[in-house]
């Protein structure tokens, strides 16, 4: 099934690229990132204070055809993967990951108003028996208030029904305090930006990873909690840290960042079974094209 | 560039060959006939609010455009007359630090208020640039020869002062050919993009908007920017300012031209120069006197052009969010006018 998704993903990008070859009203996103935190102290059933350590990688990319003067149409995919140095024994999945299609639209709904919508229906799990109790649509809605050129303002819903916290609403601001100082309070990486040069800039803050997927049918009896067969758990990982961009093309820009990642949560919040990590190094590399 | 040339000749000559737009004399059904406004509501427009309409997406890459209109309070000879004087730098909103007019032939002691010593830091990021300028290398829009000009003028003296002096004898040279020769006398750009003439920019984006380009073509030939004369028929009012265009010193070059059509009157004011941040610009307006609802004055329809070269890289949700923020300062602006033309200023 994974097979057959990625394959439909890369029939349609070439024609999609043909489209959007010779035209202002297609544009494209391209994201991609990888990350390695180290080894984190973790407790949770059968494990006390065991090292654990992460490899993670996303790439999400996005066609937007503009429909008409004020809407957007966005379409693409998006793949995440997080693989867990886990001791056999432990009730933590080795490996979460997220292989998704991007449906919403941009809209502008007033003179300083704009919207976004997007949901991200596709599998959601640790990929070992993958079935349709695998499939999630988690949803997104934004606004943006475009305060002036130096101030914008924006307010985000995200709503996923398997979640232990179903609706989670979110605001955050952008502003540019001098040609220097940009205060980016955005989820989910908020920044503090310091720009170098026209094309290099410095930030310090924060990121979060999070998502909701389920286990395999015999994820639990095969480690010891038969309750936790295809149990759903909430991830959550929060990091510190500060980094570089640079903007090689006014169409390209490269990402790299070091610091700690503080806290990681896996929560079968159905069974109250939980595992914390804390503290560990982490770096980060990412790209990001738009065109 | 010839091929876009060709392209906005045709395209204009077919706006020439269209029967008028509009036989009627009453602005509002006018402006729904040529302009992006579907509606006009009169009752809004007369009570001081300001219609606005972003531009569709042009072909032409660089270029934004937008639209609105309003109502001034003064009768419209008055108000075409302000809005072809119209001096920003009073109004500390709007950013701009100098506004001078220049005189025909325009001469050094124009641009002797020019001047870079100043605590702003938008006008001294435009002086470290200006430092910074090599023969071969500059991130202002200059020719090679400007850019050398630049480098050799600064070689004994980078200082603020040199440098004003280095930027009025390079400006009085752009303004002098224009003042002479129109929009012939335009010198192209040649930086990391390659080679970009203003007025090229300027023929690409009035031939995304035909419909406006017809309505306007008394005064775009006047100008030379429709049919075959490139030297200007009408005498415009020069002028330089010096302004923050998001953060960065910014020093243009326009003229404004006047001309009374029938019982209106029609304005364009040509950015023909512009040291960084964009390429070049254009406001057209079309004033009529209008008497309703108890109000008399003028209504006013106002078309704004930009190019700029990050506008190639800018598409999608950011174009639109680009497109809403030009059309705030637009209003910034307006509102300004409106203001004077209240207190009579």
């Amino acid at each position: 099934m994974k097979t057959g998704f990625m394959a439909a993903l890369i029939l349609i990008l070439p024609c999609v690229t043909s489209w959007a070859a010779n035209s202002m009203d297609v544009s494209q996103e391209l994201d991609m990132q990888y990350s390695y935190v180290g080894g984190a102290r973790t407790r949770g059933p059968g494990l006390r204070s065991n090292s654990v350590d992460e490899n993670s990688a996303d790439v999400k990319y996005v066609v937007c055809p503009q429909l008409n003067k004020d809407l957007l149409l966005r379409l693409g995919f998006e793949w995440q993967r997080f693989s867990f140095g886990v001791p056999d024994h432990a009730a933590m999945p080795d490996t979460l990951q997220q292989a998704s299609a991007v449906l919403g639209f941009d809209y502008q709904i007033a003179d300083e108003w704009l919207m976004r919508m997007e949901v991200e229906p596709g599998l959601y799990s640790d990929f070992h028996d993958i079935s349709w109790r695998d499939f999630n649509a988690p949803l997104v809605l934004g606004g943006v208030y475009l305060a002036s050129a130096d101030v914008q303002w924006f307010f985000g819903l995200r709503a996923d029904v398997r979640t232990q916290y179903p609706v989670l609403p979110v605001a955050g601001v952008r502003w540019k305090l001098s040609d220097k100082w940009t205060l980016n309070l955005m989820l989910p990486n908020p920044r503090v930006e310091y720009g170098v040069n026209e094309k290099l800039k410095l930030y310090a803050g924060g990121g979060v990873e999070a998502g909701t997927y389920a286990v395999g049918e015999n994820f639990g009896s095969d480690h010891g909690q038969p309750k936790l067969n295809g149990a759903i758990v909430d991830f959550l990982e929060l990091r510190f840290g500060a980094g570089c961009s640079w903007r090689i093309t006014p169409i390209l820009t490269i990402e790299a960042e070091g610091g700690i990642m503080p806290y990681r949560d896996f929560d079968y919040f159905d069974h109250h079974i939980e595992f914390r990590s804390h503290n560990a190094p982490y770096g980060q590399i990412a790209c990001h094209a738009r065109f | 560039m010839r091929r876009l040339a060709v392209l906005t000749i045709i395209g204009l000559g077919w706006a020439l060959s269209r029967p008028a737009v509009a036989a009627s004399s009453d602005p509002v059904e006018i402006i729904r006939n040529f302009s992006d406004f579907q509606q006009v509501d009169l009752a809004q427009v007369l009570n001081g609010d300001i219609l606005s309409e972003r531009g569709s997406l042009m072909d032409f890459p660089n270029g934004i455009s937008a639209q609105t209109c309003f109502f001034v309070p003064l009768p419209a000879e008055e108000t075409a007359k302000r809005l072809q004087l119209f001096d920003p730098s009073p109004h500390a909103e709007l950013k701009a630090f100098a506004f001078h007019a220049l005189h025909v032939p325009c001469e050094l002691a124009d641009f002797q208020s020019l001047d870079f010593r100043t605590s702003q830091s938008s006008v001294r990021w435009l002086l470290d640039k200006t430092i910074a300028t090599t023969p071969t290398k500059s991130e202002l829009n200059l020719s090679r020869d400007e850019a050398q000009q630049i480098a050799e003028c600064l070689q004994k003296r980078a200082d603020a002062q040199q440098a004003s002096e280095c930027w009025a004898k390079l400006l009085l040279a752009r303004a002098s050919a224009f003042q002479q020769q129109g929009l012939a006398g335009i010198k192209p750009y040649q930086n990391e993009w390659g080679t970009v003439s203003p007025s090229d920019q300027l023929h690409a984006m009035l031939h995304e908007g035909l419909a406006v380009a017809h309505e306007f073509l008394p005064i775009l030939k006047g100008i030379g920017l429709v049919g075959n004369d490139t030297a200007p028929a009408l005498t415009p009012f020069y002028y330089w300012t010096l302004f923050d265009a998001d953060y960065h010193g910014t020093i243009a070059l326009g003229a404004v031209y006047l001309l009374p059509v029938d019982d209106h009157y029609q304005l364009a004011d040509i950015e023909y120069y512009v040291n960084g941040s964009y390429y070049t610009s254009a406001t057209l307006c079309e004033v009529w006197p209008i008497r309703a609802r108890g109000k008399y004055g003028a209504l006013v329809w106002r078309g704004d052009f930009f190019a700029a070269p990050m506008l190639r890289f800018t598409k999608g949700t950011e174009r639109i969010a680009y497109g809403a923020l030009m059309l705030q300062d637009i209003k910034k602006e307006i509102r300004c006018i409106q203001q004077e033309a209240k207190t009579k200023r």
